[in-house]
C-alpha cells in the first residue's frame, strides 16, 4: 500500500480526535468554535479524482459526526465543501493557468493565495455547518456572530498547523 | 444501455456528490433518534473509549476545587442531619404512644448511582453528556442525572456499559420547574446563548416573586424528584401573549466542569408514567 496514502490516514484519524478531545471543548467567548478537522480536506492533492475527495470528505466529517453526536451534520458540511473546493480555487487563480502545486499549502500557493484560498473555505463550512445547526433553533443575529467567530478561530488555527508543518516537509 | 453507462461516467462526480448528500440528510433528519444515537453517537462503544481514555487524562483538572464544594456541602448536610436527629428525637416520644409504623419503601422512593462525565459539551444547540455507567448498573432511559450543585439532563439513550444523557443545555429538552415555595410551575428551556442561563417559560402572572429567588424542580414529570436545585431567577419579562412570564434563570449548576454525576432511580416511576397514560386515554 502507498506510504503517503497510509501517512494521510493516519492523519486524518489524528485530527478527529483531535477535534472530538480538544477543539470541540473550546467554545470561545460563547460564539467561536474552531473545526480544525477541515484542514484535512483543505491539503488533499488537487490531483486527486472528485469521487474519491467526496469520499473521503464524506467519511471524515461522518467521523467528527460520531463523535459530537451530530449525525449527518458535519457529514453534509465536508461533502459539499469538497464539492466546492475547485471552484474556489478557479476564483483566485487567473484562467487557463495550471494548479501552482499538487497538494495546496502555504509553501506551495505562496501566503496570499493560501490565505484567500483557505479563509473562503472556512467561511463557507463555518456558513454550511452553522445554517444546518439552526435547523433546530433560528437565531440569526446569533448565528451570524458564530459564523464570523467560528471562521476567524478556525483559520488562524489552520494558517499555524500549515505554516507548521512547512519546516518538517523541507527536511523530508 | 450504452447512452446510460456513457452518461454515468461523464457525470460520475455529479452523482457520488448527490448520493453523499442524500445519505447525509438521512442521517440528519432521520426519524428513528435511538438507532441514530446508538451507532452515530457516543454510546457507540469505540467512542466512549476513546473519550474516557481523555477523560483519564482531563479528569483530575479541577479536582481541588470539586474537593473544597464537597467539602463545604458535607458540612452543610452534617449540620441539617444534626437539626433532623434533634426533631426526630422529639417526635420519637410521641410515636412511642403512638402506633403506626410508616413502611421504610415509602421513604426510600429513590436510590443513586455515581457516574463519571467522560464527554460533555456546551457549544452545540443541542448538546449531549456521555457517562460511565450503563444497562449492567442498573441505569434506564428516562432517569434523572444530578450532581451536587442541581440537575444535570436525562438519560436518554443506554448500552451495556454507556449512557448519554440530553443536558438541560439542549433546545429540545423540557423541565418542569417551580419557584421554590409556591407550587405554580412553568416550564425549563434553553435559548442556546449561555451555558449558565436557561428560560423559565409559561411562569403564571399571579406569582410572586423577586429576582434572586430560587427555582426548583416541581417533580411533576416522574423524572426529577421535587425540590432538586436548578438556580435562580436572574430577569424576568413578560411573553408575547401577556398572560405568563419567561424567566431567565441562573443555573447552579456549572456545565462547563461536569465531573461525578448522580444518576437518580426513581421506584415509582414506571407506575406513574402508567397511571397518567392510563388517564389519558
Amino acid at each position: 500500500m502507498n506510504i503517503t496514502l497510509l501517512r494521510e490516514m493516519g492523519l486524518a484519524l489524528l485530527f478527529v480526535l483531535l477535534q472530538a478531545i480538544v477543539f470541540n471543548q473550546i467554545n470561545l467567548f460563547g460564539i467561536a468554535v474552531p473545526m480544525v478537522f477541515i484542514y484535512i480536506i483543505f491539503r488533499m492533492p488537487l490531483s486527486m479524482p472528485t469521487a474519491w475527495l467526496l469520499t473521503a470528505s464524506f467519511f471524515l466529517g461522518l467521523a467528527v459526526d460520531i463523535f459530537s453526536n451530530t449525525p449527518g451534520m458535519n457529514a453534509l458540511a465536508c461533502t459539499i465543501l469538497a464539492f466546492m473546493r475547485r471552484f474556489v480555487l478557479s476564483l483566485y487563480l487567473p484562467h487557463g493557468s495550471d494548479y501552482v502545486a499538487e497538494t495546496p499549502s502555504i509553501r506551495g500557493f505562496g501566503l496570499w493565495l493560501y490565505v484567500r484560498y483557505s479563509l473562503t473555505l472556512t467561511f463557507i463550512y463555518c456558513v454550511l455547518l452553522l445554517a444546518i445547526e439552526s435547523l433546530s433553533l433560528l437565531d440569526f443575529p446569533y448565528m451570524l456572530m458564530r459564523i464570523v467567530g467560528s471562521t476567524l478561530l478556525t483559520f488562524l488555527f489552520i494558517l499555524c498547523i500549515d505554516s507548521l508543518s512547512q519546516g518538517r516537509e523541507k527536511r523530508l | 444501455m450504452r447512452n446510460l453507462i456513457d452518461f454515468l461516467i461523464k457525470h460520475h462526480a455529479w452523482i457520488f456528490f448527490i448520493l453523499y448528500v442524500v445519505l447525509s440528510c438521512i442521517l440528519l433528519f432521520s426519524s428513528n433518534p435511538y438507532q441514530r444515537s446508538v451507532f452515530f453517537g457516543s454510546s457507540n462503544r469505540v467512542v466512549a473509549k476513546v473519550y474516557e481514555v481523555a477523560d483519564g487524562v482531563s479528569g483530575y483538572f479541577g479536582l481541588r476545587k470539586a474537593n473544597e464544594e464537597l467539602l463545604m456541602q458535607n458540612g452543610e448536610l452534617a449540620m441539617e442531619n444534626m437539626q433532623l436527629r434533634r426533631q426526630l428525637q422529639r417526635y420519637s416520644y410521641a410515636a412511642a404512644t403512638d402506633s403506626i409504623a410508616m413502611s421504610d419503601a415509602m421513604l426510600q422512593q429513590y436510590d443513586f448511582v455515581l457516574a463519571r462525565v467522560i464527554n460533555n459539551s456546551v457549544s452545540h444547540l443541542e448538546n449531549y453528556i456521555t457517562l460511565d455507567k450503563g444497562s449492567a448498573d442498573g441505569i434506564t432511559p428516562e432517569m434523572a442525572v444530578v450532581d451536587h450543585r442541581g440537575i444535570v439532563g436525562i438519560v436518554n439513550v443506554v448500552n451495556e456499559h454507556n449512557s448519554v444523557a440530553i443536558s438541560v443545555l439542549n433546545a429540545k429538552l423540557h423541565v418542569s420547574c417551580k419557584v421554590k415555595g409556591t407550587d405554580c410551575f412553568g416550564s425549563l428551556t434553553w435559548d442556546g446563548r449561555s451555558a449558565a442561563y436557561a428560560v423559565l417559560e409559561e411562569m403564571p402572572r399571579h406569582v410572586d416573586f423577586v429576582p434572586g429567588d430560587t427555582i426548583v424542580t416541581s417533580g411533576f414529570s416522574a423524572v426529577f424528584p421535587d425540590g432538586i436545585m436548578v438556580g435562580t431567577i436572574h430577569d424576568y419579562a413578560k411573553q408575547k401573549d401577556d398572560n405568563f412570564y419567561a424567566m431567565q434563570v441562573k443555573l447552579s449548576t456549572d456545565f462547563t466542569q461536569l465531573g461525578v454525576v448522580r444518576i437518580i432511580r426513581n421506584h415509582t416511576q414506571d407506575q406513574q408514567q402508567l397511571l397518567e397514560k392510563e388517564a389519558r386515554q
